[in-house]
């Protein structure tokens, strides 16, 4: 029928409408059926186990015993908070964020200005800098374990050498050492990824606005703090969330150094988690993990919220 | 016509990406009628790997219709792994159980009780004692142990003698006289390699155990004769005491975070004169390139005022999974790798003790370090074979337990006397079931 239609007759005043309804019907199933391999792995995959790790929560799962997986209601969550060491551990993971999300902004934002200006070699200065993010958290702590050991350390000889201490210090022996080595190396480790996302944020603002800030008379200062900052302001909240929960959500490093010890003093919620789902009890496990999950996105609403671009401001 | 086939593509892609989530199995059985069985290992290293796939090898040449899928999950990682497996019944025929899994694997039904197909094999009157009883506990035989694991002192030779010593230390209280003695802190060296990390609880449970030997339960060496605990004794108390001692006189500060990693290397770089450790050190101190071999050796492990010691033996081995669909062809392969030269070869390659008599008689236990192991066993009521109740359920939330309370205890923040009675009141509690 389309092409018996005579050239350069004007288009039915329908035709748009069909061809609307007729795209609409047969897209959406379309659309669904694409959609459905994604949907469907990420229900298996993702999905699923979070719902059937939510009702262990709920229930007496202990590895060490399934003979009762009875419904215990808010039981394993009363567990927790009754349990002693829960106060250190929230203030574990609370010291753990802050102590090395701040350091890892300034130095990543330092970083990022020094490598945003041109020079020889930047390349090769940006390759090595941005080195740590390709390695696995495990292993920086197994070697960060090894540096700060007290007796066979580089940390320590180093210390000595330079005449800062006199006598080893017992890095991952003593609890208030042994949580600052585990920020040290958090530190060392997350850097790079400031440095990688406030770069790429820099580069996207336009020189033009520099010139015109500079015609103004605006120094480095008033240029950093009216110019560059509000124009990385989005980037740089959403790249600070995205840090808090993978640092909160981040054992790797913390396990393999010190274990969580000495003593549990250097568990945070989710070292914690692995240990007790190392005893069996998933049961607790889940409901700690479901105190993290629904932690975080209370956090995210609300830092969304505060760090949004105001109306005004626009 | 063009949408149609691109709707009809879709949903195909789709129905094969959801289909393909499905299935799985642990053995499969190809056209030919090969049987292939997947086998995991839980203690992996590169080494081991190595020997492992070489026995299997063995095994495949002897039986043409089977082949065997070995998995090496990281060690760390391999118990969890393998529990997953069990539990889901998939992917899994031949697994590697160790004492400490091996409870909680039986309780849920995860393994198959292999007693009825192993009955009147011959292979039974060639293991150690040790073997068989380990094989056959609560009257099931979930695995066949591959070697065992026992506590022997390592010391250097030269550093006893030049401060004075006739010999190594023979108890506890020797030790703590000679790590005192050797322990010179400014100049980075130390007595003993203490544990105060991982698996910290298993040294001060060989204490406690050397302190109470005249009165422990052989069948279950955490509890006493009379029933209660080990930890109630007031011998434990003095053990404890003892123990604490050392670590604060004769060894590095820091070990308090000590794990095995560690404590093999203060010895091995020569900053500790002491290490109580498995015989699997001893492969890793003849690399060291910081002591010769001529400067350390092996003692028997330490006493207690009772004049007598208890070796805590622990142990791994070969089980069937109890959804494996392929339990004849596993059978074989375990039967394969419990007797003979591939036996043999693996105890060796790992340093263990081995499971089959005839080794004893083999120059290589004989001699060298391995002699002490050979003093051990020649002198069993000095050095008395218990078992630890390492296969309860409950094991692992011990250790963490027990580990986390003994850096308390190192660390200021509890007494000998609190660690003792919070042990005790677990075990009563766990032991009256």
């Amino acid at each position: 029928m389309r092409g018996s239609k005579p050239a350069g007759a004007p288009p039915a005043p329908h035709t748009n409408y069909h061809r609307k309804k007729r795209f609409n019907a047969r897209t959406a199933l379309t659309l669904l059926a694409f959609m459905a391999p994604a949907a469907i792995f990420v229900g298996i995959f993702t999905y699923y186990p979070m719902i059937s790790g939510s009702q262990m929560a709920f229930r007496n799962w202990n590895l060490n015993d399934l003979s009762d997986t009875s419904w215990v209601g808010w039981g394993n969550f009363i567990a927790l908070f009754e349990n002693p060491e829960f106060g250190t551990i929230v203030r574990n993971t609370v010291v753990w964020v802050v102590g090395s999300l701040v350091p890892q902004v300034v130095i990543g934002f330092a970083l990022a200005l020094f490598l945003k200006r041109k020079f020889k070699f930047r390349g090769a200065y940006q390759a090595f800098i941005f080195f740590p993010w390709a390695v696995s958290g495990f292993l920086i702590g197994m070697l960060f374990r090894w540096m700060f050991n007290a007796e066979f350390g580089v940390v320590n000889d180093l210390l000595m050498k330079v005449g800062i201490i006199d006598t080893p210090i017992p890095w991952l022996a003593e609890p208030g050492f042994a949580m600052t080595a585990i920020i040290v190396a958090n530190i060392w480790y997350g850097v790079t990824f400031f440095a990688i996302m406030i770069l790429a944020a820099l580069q996207s603002v336009s020189d033009e606005m520099y010139e015109a800030a500079a015609i103004d008379g605006a120094g480095k200062i008033r240029t950093f703090f009216s110019i560059t900052l509000p124009a990385i302001s989005v980037t740089l909240g959403l790249t600070i969330l995205l840090r808090i929960i993978w640092i909160f959500n981040f054992p790797d490093i913390i396990w393999a150094m010190t274990g969580g010890g000495p003593a549990d003093q250097t568990h945070i919620i989710t070292t914690y988690m692995i240990k007790i789902t190392q005893e069996g009890d998933y049961g607790q496990a889940s409901a700690l993990g479901l105190i993290v999950v629904f932690t975080l996105m209370l956090f995210a609403a609300f830092y969304l919220m505060a760090v949004r671009p105001r109306k005004a401001n626009r | 016509m063009k949408s149609k086939i691109t709707t009809i593509a879709a949903l195909g892609v789709a129905a094969v990406l959801a289909l393909s989530g499905c299935g799985g199995g642990g053995n499969s059985n190809s056209a030919d009628g090969k049987v292939t069985l997947k086998m995991v290992e839980s203690l992996t290293n590169p080494t081991r790997t190595e020997t492992l796939k070489t026995l299997l090898t063995g095994f495949e040449k002897a039986n043409p219709d089977i082949k065997v899928d070995l998995i090496s999950p990281p060690t760390d990682s391999a118990d969890q792994k393998i529990q997953q497996m069990l539990q889901s019944g998939k992917g899994v025929d031949v697994v590697e159980a160790r004492d400490i899994t091996v409870g909680s694997f039986g309780a849920n039904k995860w393994l198959y009780d292999m007693s009825a197909d192993l009955k009147g094999w011959e292979g039974w009157e060639n293991l150690t004692d040790n073997a068989v009883n380990y094989s056959k506990q609560d009257g099931k035989t979930y695995y066949i142990p591959y070697g065992f694991y026992g506590l022997s002192l390592f010391y250097r030779t030269d550093l006893v003698k030049e401060a004075g010593f006739s010999g190594p230390p023979a108890s506890w209280s020797d030790l703590l006289k000679q790590s005192e003695k050797l322990n010179q802190p400014d100049a980075n060296k130390f007595g003993y390699a203490f544990r105060g990390g991982t698996n910290a609880n298993s040294n001060a449970v060989a204490v406690i155990e050397a302190y109470t030997a005249d009165q422990i339960d052989k069948e279950n060496a955490f509890k006493l004769s009379n029933g209660k605990t080990i930890f109630s004794a007031p011998e434990a108390q003095q053990a404890m005491d003892d123990y604490l001692e050392i670590f604060k006189k004769g060894s590095p500060p820091s070990s308090v975070a000590w794990g095995y990693p560690e404590m093999v290397q203060g010895f091995s770089n020569g900053s500790t004169a002491f290490l109580l450790q498995d015989p699997e050190v001893i492969a890793t101190i003849k690399e060291s390139k910081s002591i010769k071999a001529d400067q350390w050796s092996v003692a028997p492990l330490l006493t207690g005022p009772t004049g007598k010691a208890i070796q805590p033996v622990a142990t791994a081995g070969w089980g069937i999974a109890e959804a494996s669909t392929a339990k004849p062809e596993a059978i074989k392969l375990i039967k394969y790798l419990s007797q003979g030269e591939p036996a043999t070869q693996f105890s060796k390659d790992n340093s263990l003790v081995p499971i089959l008599k005839a080794a004893a008689k083999d120059p290589f236990y004989s001699e060298g370090p391995w002699a002490a192991y050979v003093t051990m066993t020649e002198n069993p009521d000095t050095y008395i074979s218990a078992v630890q109740p390492r296969g309860v359920a409950w094991w692992t939330e011990w250790i963490k337990k027990s580990d986390g309370e003994l850096q308390r205890v190192l660390t200021g923040k509890m007494t000998t006397q609190e660690l003792l009675t919070s042990w005790d009141s677990y075990w009563t509690e766990k032991m009256a079931g």
